[in-house]
């Protein structure tokens, strides 16, 4: 435990903290560029130069160790000279086009130069000029703004895991790219924008749209993961701008998915906003709410409890869900189901469904086996803390990763055990030497994915996933080696909610083949899309759709009646992530239109059918919802489980485990009307640059 | 003697005549008063007056889509949209200035990077409507491209102070 | 025929006279309003009027039109009756007392002997139109401008009495022709001085006119008796203003100014008709009464009282006394 005196401060540190940090402990601000708290350090900005006595010269303090008796001055005059010197030296090469830049108002280089530098240049020769580079559809370069910081090159290495970004040529002409000019091919790119202490990566899809001071900013939940990832939205006269990170350690550190970051173009495209009834003629027609419920209340009328189902999507908030379960049971159906792909979880103990070790957790373990689970797709933060947990492991013995299921690059290495269930069923048995990696682990996680959930053969895959991690030790007081991967941001809540068959009820399954078979005369899709819609015929033929939810998407299409509700931008609501933490989503904008908060709709609706719903203010449905499940009280907190019996035994098919996402890009409604996803699609991963380029 | 002095004074209205002498000089005096729409007072080339949008000699709009003017604008009488424009570059897609909410304080053209936003000498921008004082940036641009040349010649001559 | 001799030919011939004295009157108050922006603008270093005729001369027609063409506004709660008489009245007094003036040796239209009484019982009708107004109008402002009219005016016609008694006992006729030719040796402005000086003060405050122009007090009370009228009756109570402008500036030249008579009456000077000295004095006068305004400001409504009452009354007492005393004294009363 070095000692050392910063500023006349004297501070105790850890062995190996950095002059920086043990600044940043005192609260002294250093400036820096090259140096990040999540990435290596390379200290080769020198910003952060300060004096250190008996030192000739200014030392970096981001790679200078503290060590005993160290005595420095962040304040000194050598300090400022050095830093407006070496201020002097970053902008010679740099364009001061801040005006024409997005960066702008929230620049590292910016506010450093303000704040530490020289209020002119002695620089008289040419400045340096570099041609942009093309990094795909969604980093616009600006590269002669660069100051070599190489955050992005070491993001691509350490944190995204894809190598992809280096630096080229020496001194003056040193130049940051892709060696070959390719799209970025990370789920994660989008964070290198926020790493990017200048503007020479900047946001493609905002470019030049907006300026950080005008735009008002909400602290909200993203939905298109299961992470449940912590955003800032970012919006401007009614219209969501942009979506930042925000910090939680648990959940996302600091860092969010493409696919949180860029798709909220699609907020704005396809939307429904004004009900729309089937008229006679078969054709859609706009209508005011009143028609469209009194409209509902007649194909309503008389129609017995067990001839209405409803299916909940995958991006429903907590509040909706429960009031249509509500609704529901007041229209006596017990046909009620938010699985929409089938998925065997739900009804047995939490500890069934949630992914229990928790993100934060998966930095402890010592191995994994990823069961039909591919959470570069499906979670991509959690497959980025897992990179983090392997690359942080001993190089010469690294974090043991299997996989069953596709083999898939997850961006680290993983050892593929084989394709499907009799993989699986021979690593429970101890028949496969990887039980024995695990049961030899002191902490062993067990991922189970929904590629190995979402099939007929659910439950029994479920069970064998549960006694595998049972008798490997998994189970333990202070550890849950279990996990289950979700890729659905409502799926949890909906859960927790119990928004499940019924007594008696059908699943998803039973509702389609009801419908083919015309059990079925109302059948409500809330916000679900991912279904097979020829269960439900021709329009006029099947039972009534009525299709609530925020995209003009699949479900909407079928329809006979549809409600528009709000996006998760436009609502106050409660979302449950993957490993059971509640956090509240905040409202940044108003829904386009006509349309409502969901809730609302079903409160509203809920009159005119004759079935009041008890709850006037989102408070009121607060305080029921944690009377259903007190899991929804206990805001942004993990609620310890008790572990307990699920999965059914049973016979696994052959079939190999197949992942729920086939395409990154366009997993839901709000992601397939985003054209830049399209975009992402066309330029990622069908490696077509776009024309304009 | 003050006292002596005094009431002779106010006996004989020495005040009231020596005012009345004022008034009766100044009768002779020349006249400030111009004759508005037929003569003109001069006007500095720093005169603040009806807003106009410049272009580069080549044509080029020279307004970046900054946003400096919006930001600083006191009354908040800008509002600017951008987004690319085909070539790449950054321009704006709506330019507009409320005249009526206009202090015309100056400080959009002092924010200004470029020189794009100015305050023209013109000051006879009247209307009949609220409607023609909500300026969009077409007629931003055409106010540019009428005064552009005693525009230059304004801010030429007021380079030296800057 | 005696009908035609005696009735209609005299008749007609005092409606000739009276249209020969009130048309040229008229004409003057309209170039006064004219003169008085003028004579303010040089003093103010503007203009005045200039756009309408050459030097803006058309002016006075043009706000005459103006006046004609404009609705007449009465308010809802005014007394209709007393509303309209009041700047009737005004207006008809400040033209019946032109009846005794004389602009030349016989130019008069009504030469009786008590001309001064009579034209100091007209002045002091005058303020009846003001107060009516005032009262009529149901305004706060126009009551209060009424009623400070009514004040000042009884105030300021004590020592105005003084000053004619002052006058009278150096003429010895209440006739103003007398009075005129009293002045053949020496103007009265010259051995009265003081008394001269007392008169145009107190005929500043007879006619409203600043610094004594409280009833109108723009400033304080938006326009004063006058605020609710429009149109023709504010045109007649204008017009009666400035036509007494007038008839107190030729009051100054017949009392104090010799009239019609030359300064000398030497050669080139007693050429000159009685009548362009009689107009040239009355114009001297209301261009002090112009300049006047532009010099002084308002008073305030006490020292307006304390002028009136605690400096002329006595001060013009003390004159009335000291002249008769020298009259008497030396022998020079009059026949």
């Amino acid at each position: 435990m070095p000692k050392l005196t910063i500023d006349d401060m004297e501070i105790e540190v850890e062995a190996g903290t950095s002059v920086l940090q043990a600044c940043e402990r005192l609260g002294i601000e250093i400036p820096r560029f090259c140096y990040h708290d999540r990435l290596s350090v390379p200290a080769n900005c020198r910003m952060c130069l300060v004096e250190m006595e008996k030192s000739p010269k200014p030392i970096a303090s981001c790679a200078m160790p503290a060590s005993e008796g160290m005595v420095i001055h962040t304040d000194s005059e050598l300090t400022r000279n050095a830093r407006r010197g070496v201020m002097e030296f970053l902008l010679i090469n740099h364009p001061l086009d801040c005006p024409i830049c997005d960066q702008g108002g929230e620049c590292d280089l910016q506010d450093q130069a303000m704040a530490y530098g020289f209020d002119h240049s002695r620089f008289q020769e040419n400045k340096r000029a570099v041609t942009e580079k093309y990094l795909g559809p969604l980093i616009k370069t600006f590269m002669t703004r660069c100051i070599h910081c190489t955050r992005c090159v070491r993001f691509a290495d350490e944190i995204a895991g894809v190598p992809e970004m280096g630096a080229t040529g020496r001194g003056e002409h040193m130049e940051i790219g892709t060696y070959i000019e390719q799209a970025i091919t990370s789920e994660m790119s989008g964070n290198m924008i926020d790493i990017c202490p200048v503007g020479a990566l900047t946001s493609k899809p905002y470019q030049f749209h907006a300026r950080p001071w005008e735009l008002k900013r909400v602290e909200t939940i993203d939905v298109l993961d299961a992470v449940g990832s912590n955003v800032r939205v970012d919006a401007r006269g009614g219209e969501v701008m942009r979506v930042l990170p925000r910090l939680h350690e648990d959940v996302n550190e600091e860092w969010i998915s493409d696919k949180t970051r860029f798709a909220y173009d699609g907020l704005k495209r396809r939307r429904l906003d004004r009900p729309y009834v089937r008229g006679a003629d078969g054709k859609l027609k706009q209508a005011t709410w009143s028609e469209a419920f009194a409209a509902l209340a007649a194909r309503l009328n008389g129609v017995p409890g067990d001839r209405i189902a409803a299916i909940a999507g995958d991006l429903v908030d907590v509040e909706a869900v429960v009031a249509l379960k509500d609704l529901m049971a007041a229209l006596g159906s017990p046909h009620t189901d938010c699985r929409q792909d089938g998925a065997a979880i739900g009804g047995g103990p939490r500890a069934g469904y949630l992914f229990n070790t928790s993100i934060a957790g998966i930095e402890d373990a010592d191995a994994v086996l990823l069961v039909g689970a591919n959470p570069r797709h499906e979670a991509t933060l959690i497959n980025a803390r897992i990179r983090k947990t392997w690359l942080a492991s001993d190089a010469r013995a690294p974090l043991p990763v299997a996989q069953i299921g596709e083999a898939v690059d997850l961006t680290f290495r993983t050892q593929h055990l084989g394709t499907g269930p009799e993989t699986l069923q021979a690593v429970a048995d101890g028949a496969h030497p990887f039980f024995q990696v695990l049961k030899d682990a002191e902490r062993p996680m067990i991922v189970v994915g929904m590629g190995a959930l979402a099939r007929p053969d659910g439950a029994a895959v479920l069970a064998t996933a549960r006694r595998l991690a049972e008798s490997v030790g998994a189970i333990g007081d202070d550890w849950c080696g279990f996990n289950v991967l979700h890729a659905a941001a409502g799926r949890v809540g909906a859960l927790d909610a119990g928004f499940l068959p019924g007594p008696g009820g059908r699943d998803v399954a039973g509702i389609l083949n009801g419908a083919r078979e015309g059990a079925l005369d109302l059948v409500w899709l809330f916000g679900a899309d991912e279904l097979d819609m020829s269960a439900f015929g021709a329009p006029g033929e099947g039972p009534v759709v009525v299709y609530q939810g925020h995209h003009g998407d699949r479900g909407a299409a079928r329809a006979d009646i549809i409600l528009p509700g709000a996006a998760y931008t436009e609502k106050a609501a409660t979302y449950v992530s993957l490993e059971g933490r509640v956090q509240q989503a905040r409202q940044a904008v108003f829904p386009p239109g006509e349309a409502r908060e969901d809730w609302k709709i079903l409160r509203a609706l809920s009159e005119p059918l004759g079935h009041r719903l008890p709850y006037d203010t989102l408070a009121q449905l607060r305080a029921r919802m944690v009377d259903l499940n007190p899991v929804f009280g206990r805001i942004n907190t993990l609620v310890p489980v008790d572990w307990g019996a699920f999965g059914a035994d049973g016979a696994m098919d052959a079939a190999p485990f197949v992942g729920p996402v086939a395409n990154y890009y366009m997993t839901d409604p709000i992601s397939r009307a985003s054209e830049t996803m399209a975009r992402c699609v066309d330029e990622i991963l069908g490696g077509q640059r776009a024309a304009a380029e | 003697m003050s006292f002596i002095n005094r009431t002779a004074r106010s006996l004989l209205l020495s005040e009231l005549v020596s005012g009345m002498a004022l008034t009766f000089k100044t009768m002779f005096k020349p006249k400030v008063t111009l004759n508005y729409p037929y003569e003109k007072g001069p006007l500095s080339p720093r005169f603040r007056g009806e807003h106009a949008l410049r272009r580069y000699a080549n044509g080029e709009e020279r307004c970046i889509a900054c946003k400096l003017c919006e930001a600083i604008c006191p009354a908040q009488a800008i509002t600017i949209e951008a987004e690319a424009r085909d070539d790449g570059s950054r321009r704006t897609t709506r330019y507009d200035i409320d005249m009526t909410k206009c202090i015309y304080c100056g400080f959009c053209q002092e924010a200004c990077p470029v020189d794009a936003i100015v305050e023209g000498p013109n000051f006879e921008f009247a209307s009949e409507t609220r409607e023609e004082l909500y300026y969009n940036k077409d007629k931003l641009l055409a106010n540019g491209d009428r005064w552009e040349s005693q525009i230059a010649q304004n801010i030429a001559s007021d380079a030296p102070y800057r | 025929m005696t009908l035609w001799a005696d009735i209609v030919w005299p008749t007609v011939v005092i409606v000739a006279t009276i249209m020969l004295i009130v048309m040229p009157l008229l004409g003057a108050v309209a170039y006064l309003t004219y003169a008085e922006r003028k004579i303010m603008g040089a003093m103010q270093l503007r203009q005045g009027p200039m756009t309408v005729g050459p030097f803006g001369l058309l002016q006075p027609m043009a706000d005459g039109v103006k006046m004609m063409a404009k609705e007449v506004i009465i308010p809802s709660g005014a007394n209709r009756v007393v509303f309209l008489i009041a700047p009737m009245i005004t207006f008809f007094l400040s033209l019946v007392a032109w009846a005794v003036i004389p602009f030349d040796e016989g130019w008069v239209l009504a030469d009786i002997n008590v001309g001064i009484l009579y034209l100091f019982a007209i002045s002091s009708l005058g303020v009846y139109g003001i107060v009516m107004a005032g009262w009529a109008s149901n305004s706060r402002y126009a009551f209060l401008g009424g009623l400070r009219s009514a004040a000042q005016m009884v105030s300021y016609e004590v020592s105005i009495g003084f000053v004619i008694i002052t006058v009278l006992l150096c003429v010895g006729s209440l006739n103003l022709s007398d009075v005129v030719l009293a002045q053949q040796t020496v103007w009265f402005v010259v051995p009265l001085f003081p008394m001269f000086v007392v008169f145009f003060v107190s005929a500043l405050a007879e006619t409203n006119r600043a610094p004594f122009d409280l009833p109108e007090g723009e400033s304080e009370i938006v326009g004063g008796f006058m605020v609710e009228y429009s149109a023709m009756t504010y045109a007649l109570f204008f017009l009666g203003e400035y036509a007494n402008m007038i008839l107190m500036s030729g009051m100054i030249t017949i009392l104090f100014l010799g009239g019609w008579l030359p300064p000398v009456d030497v050669a080139p000077l007693n050429w000159i008709p009685g009548i362009v000295w009689f107009a040239a004095k009355v114009a001297g006068c209301l261009f002090i009464f112009i300049w006047v305004r532009a010099t002084f400001p308002r008073y305030r409504y006490d020292q307006l009282m304390r002028l009136g009452w605690k400096v002329f009354l006595p001060f013009s007492l003390f004159w009335v006394v000291l002249t008769a005393g020298v009259l008497v004294a030396f022998d020079w009363l009059p026949d």
